[in-house]
């Protein structure tokens, strides 16, 4: 925690952003926060540099359509032709869009924390584990400063075994 | 009389508007047929012109052709043509009668001892003589007349209202009759009429239950019961006619047709009843009585209607014309007789009510006037006052009525169709025309269902339209409606089968019986709403993921660290941490704020709770929401402090501190996993074979195929311990798929002749590739040689069901596919994707 660290946060907004920087009462001052607006923007980091970790947020509903990752044609079609929902589905889910494409970039013990509670689903992230084995959840009420602590060590509280 | 007449027939047939060409020419040839027979025209020149005038009467029926040929009748000594043809004039133009017509009309009358008819035309006849002496003479007669007429009375009592007790087992009937439980239909129905005997509206849904159990003399029978009770009773008139028309026998078809006729009277607006009456007189053989009841329904049809109906007017005119040519004469059916157990003053209203001058219906409103004095709870004096009031166009005299009428007897079905009718028709009351329709809906009327029906099929409110189709259909199987409600079901839900129609309809009544009864409750939390309602987890589930997100996430992450952060001992911090709290808790440019998404959600989840019909109460009872609204109510209001503390005045920075940390425990103790489940819980459905073997089982009886049906468990069904799979679809869909899937796959086997149909299902849970989220995969394999593939699914088979499979697969977020089988013993398999929940974790 005390080496410099850089963490790539993958927002729509900049909420996880102001609140890493913000809010984590101290070790904050001593790890890089870069963010990313999409998979566009943080493929272009991954490719300029190496990461110390990954916060993935889960829903991107102020992303254009067009810039979100995953197939929206496959959507479409899976959805009867509702583009509409096709295009929902890819926003609300967009974070398992972006672990998709950016985990075999990754090196496997790299921390990524991404912005679901897995508490009642563990199959689920077990399932999500086989793409990156250091991927990690948060449960619903954990503290910043400990999706923090996890991005820069590894493993948030709550999380299943 | 005659010279007259003949002298100014030119100018009768120069005055008939919109006669036809043709029919001028017959009667203007008549006339002059007449004019050349000279003074006095011999008995052919006399059968010449009168056969003329019948013929023009049929083109362009007039009482100026009606009452000319009346003439001619009259001169050929054929009293009782002429005054047949006076007493058409009578109905519908009496200011053209002489004093000598409404003598010839009231001393026929009088012979027939049709007193009230009598009394009419000797009355007419008071009113218009001009000589001192007729008028003296029509005096005494009328006198007489009216003693007969009073002797001829019987005042039947009306029929004592039902006790409650038979009321309500009548209500539990019509609800075991609506969702298809026939046998306690029966059973509740025994018990109201045994409770109260002679309880019309008991017979009237016995006969219901009758005609959709097949029961024809059954029904029959319970049909005239109604009718010997409440004789003008429209849908017994009008089912006891249809089952009457499809028996064998003559003179039960002589029935239907009076009861046709009945009906038509009982319900003048009914005007599709005009044209089955045509037709059935058409058919019986009646041309005459045929085309006078078509040309009454063209008058009111619209012009397609018209246009579809030309050929049989046609055809129709040919016969007549025939008739008249080769003078045949077709014997008038006699009419069923009345047994009206009405009030005397009630009757002598009825009687000018038939009349139709304005001063018959002046006439009938005083002898009902009289009768609700006399008699202030006898309901039918109001209820037909507010018709005649309706009929002369007194709409707010006639609501009044009715409702005077409701007030003598709110059960009286026939009462409120009559108001909810009469607000129908005047634009602008619509709501108030549906709130009656509910009325009458509630007091076990059919037409109010079906209304309703119409009224929610126009407002796009298809499930409700559907549930009430499907009701009428339970409730009134001969029903007026029931051919058009069935095209209806039919439109609505294509090519699902009458069967799957009825089940989904009655299904749907289910959920609109339990909102009826839910709105009585007020203040559920949201696990008992959405446990009443499993169908609102597909509209609660982004509602709470969004929550959980945007609140009960970013709650946990923000509070406790922005209040361990402001409590520091860095000034600067604690203003930057300030802002950017104020900032996420109540929005900026881009965000709503954590304050406002809670609110947000919470408005949606209650208006969604309103739409069925109560009130959640999330702030309060509420275990999983209540922390989460006393969370946010902590947060509320430090907006003004948090935007303080960001300026720099930390003077309060304590208490905000206080709100903070109390609102970071509240959001802490909420459990958005434990919201997410409640809904899974209520909204999905656990599948396990031996359910889908039972539902199998039903299918087969429902379509009645007789051969065995092997069913297989494949995949974790076949396990030692075979395992269940919970899926993302509540039950009432679930089941609606796999009815369809099993009947598809049993109409295949027999249009393709396959008597040994072998079936296997198979699941298992697999993941989404990219969510991780688990998906049920079912596969229903067959023997089956008929071809499918996923393009006939979406396109030229989805009339088989598959359309409603697809349908309600791809709204649960599934895919139905066609595949290869899971064994090889099969030929092909049915692939249904479904969202599967997640095993629970143990505690």
């Amino acid at each position: 925690l005390r080496t410099s660290r850089t963490i790539l946060v993958v927002e729509d907004g900049t909420e996880y952003t102001d609140a890493f920087g913000g809010l984590v009462p101290d070790g904050a001052e001593s790890v890089e926060l870069v963010r990313a607006a999409d998979l566009e923007e943080a493929r272009a980091v991954l490719s300029e540099r190496g990461v110390g970790a990954v916060f993935l947020d889960v829903v991107f509903d102020r992303t254009p359509a067009d810039r979100l990752a995953g197939d929206l044609a496959e959507q479409v079609r899976r959805f009867g032709g509702d583009r509409t929902r096709a295009e929902r589905h890819l926003a609300e889910n967009q974070g398992f869009y972006l672990l998709d494409v950016l985990a075999p970039l990754l090196e496997a013990e790299r921390p990524v924390v991404i912005a679901y509670d897995f508490s009642a689903e563990p199959e689920r992230l077990a399932a999500l584990r086989a793409k990156h084995a250091n991927l990690s959840g948060v449960a619903d009420g954990t503290p910043i400063s400990e999706v923090f602590g996890a991005l820069t060590s590894g493993g948030t509280r709550d999380d299943p075994p | 009389v005659i010279l007259a007449a003949a002298l100014g027939a030119l100018s009768i047939s120069a005055a008939l508007p919109g006669c036809s060409d043709d029919a001028a020419a017959l009667a203007a040839e008549a006339e002059a047929s007449i004019s050349r027979a000279g003074p006095t025209p011999d008995a052919p020149a006399l059968d010449r012109a009168r056969r003329l005038y019948r013929r023009a009467r049929v083109l362009a029926p007039s009482a100026a052709f009606s009452l000319r040929a009346a003439d001619l009748a009259c001169a050929s000594g054929d009293e009782e043509e002429c005054v047949d043809l006076l007493s058409e004039v009578a109905e519908v133009a009496g200011e053209l009668l002489s004093p000598a017509d409404r003598l010839l009309l009231a001393r026929r009358a009088e012979t027939r001892r049709a007193w009230r008819e009598a009394i009419s035309h000797y009355r007419a006849l008071r009113a218009s003589a001009p000589d001192a002496g007729v008028r003296s003479w029509a005096e005494g007669r009328l006198r007489r007349v009216e003693i007969e007429a009073e002797a001829q009375s019987i005042v039947a009592p009306a029929a004592a209202p039902p006790p409650p007790e038979a009321r309500l087992a009548l209500g539990e009937a019509r609800r075991a009759l609506g969702v298809g439980d026939l046998a306690k239909a029966r059973e509740r129905l025994a018990a109201a009429r045994k409770l109260s005997p002679g309880y019309a509206e008991a017979a009237l849904a016995l006969a219901a239950l009758e005609t959709r159990e097949g029961r024809a003399p059954e029904a029959i029978r319970a049909y005239r019961e109604v009718l010997s009770t409440d004789p003008g009773r429209f849908e017994a008139l009008v089912g006891l006619a249809n089952l009457l028309w499809d028996e064998p026998d003559r003179s039960a078809k002589e029935e239907a047709l009076a009861a046709t006729d009945r009906a038509i009277e009982s319900r003048p607006e009914a005007t599709p009843l005009l044209k089955t009456s045509a037709l059935r007189w058409a058919e019986w053989g009646d041309a005459p009585k045929a085309l006078a009841r078509l040309d009454a329904y063209r008058r009111r049809a619209s012009v397609e209607e018209r246009r579809m109906t030309e050929g049989l007017r046609e055809t129709l005119a040919r016969r007549v014309d025939a008739i008249l040519s080769g003078e045949v004469r077709v014997e008038e059916p006699e009419p069923a007789a009345l047994t009206t157990p009405a009030v005397d003053e009630w009757r002598v209203a009825q009687a000018y009510l038939r009349r139709g001058d304005p001063s018959s219906l002046a006439a009938a409103l005083d002898h009902l006037r009289e009768a609700e004095r006399l008699d202030p709870t006898f309901a039918p004096a109001p209820e037909l006052a507010g018709s005649i009031h309706e009929k002369r166009g007194d709409f707010s005299l006639a609501q009044a009525a009715y409702e005077r009428a409701l007030a003598a007897d709110p059960a009286r079905v026939a009462t409120h169709e009559r108001l909810a009718f009469l607000l129908a028709r005047q634009p602008g009351r619509e709501a108030e025309a549906e709130e009656a329709w509910r009325r009458a809906e509630q007091a076990g009327s059919s037409e109010a269902i079906f209304q309703l029906a119409e009224s929610a099929s126009r407002k796009g409110r298809r499930g409700e339209a559907l549930a009430l189709y499907g009701r009428y259909l339970a409730e009134s199987p001969g029903g007026f409606h029931a051919d058009e409600v069935s095209r209806s079901i039919q439109e609505l839900q294509p090519r699902r089968g009458a069967l799957l129609a009825g089940a989904i309809a009655a299904a749907l009544l289910l959920v609109a019986v339990g909102i009826v009864a839910y709105r009585r409750s007020t203040g559920r939390t949201f696990e008992e709403w959405i446990r009443r309602f499993p169908a609102r987890g597909r509209d609660a589930r982004p509602i709470i993921g969004r929550l959980r997100h945007e609140v009960v996430k970013h709650g946990g992450l923000l509070l406790t660290d922005g209040a361990r952060k402001l409590s520091g001992p860095d000034p600067e911090a604690a203003r930057r941490t300030a802002a950017l709290l104020r900032s996420r808790l109540f929005g900026d440019a881009r965000t709503r704020g954590l304050v406002r998404e809670s609110a947000e959600a919470f408005a949606r989840l209650q208006s969604f709770a309103r739409e069925d019909g109560l009130r959640l109460d999330l702030s309060g009872r509420d275990p999983l929401f209540s922390p989460i609204a006393a969370g946010s109510r902590a947060l509320e209001r430090l907006d003004g402090p948090l935007s303080r503390t960001a300026n720099g005045d930390l003077d309060r920075i304590g208490r905000v501190v206080t709100k903070l940390e109390e609102a970071a425990a509240l959001f802490r103790s909420a459990s958005g996993a434990e919201m997410s489940r409640v809904i899974e819980a209520a909204s999905s459905t656990l599948v396990r074979f031996t359910d889908l073997l039972d539902l199998l089982a039903s299918v087969l009886v429902e379509t009645g195929f007789d051969s065995p049906v092997d069913l297989e468990p494949l995949g974790l069904f076949a396990e030692s311990e075979p395992r269940p799979a919970r899926v993302r679809v509540f039950p009432r869909d679930w089941e609606t798929i796999w009815r369809n899937l099993f009947g598809n796959a049993v109409e295949a086997a027999r249009v393709g002749l396959d008597h040994d149909l072998r079936l296997g299902i198979s699941v298992e849970i697999v993941r989404d590739p990219i969510t991780g989220t688990p998906i049920a995969r079912f596969v229903l394999a067959d023997n089956l040689a008929a071809p499918l593939t996923a393009e006939m699914i979406r396109g030229r088979a989805a009339d088989r069901g598959w359309g409603v499979v697809a349908d309600l697969v791809r709204r649960h977020d599934g895919t139905v596919e066609v595949g290869p089988p899971p064994t090889p013993d099969y030929r092909k398999g049915i692939v249904l994707e479904v969202p599967a929940v997640e095993p629970e974790v143990p505690a």
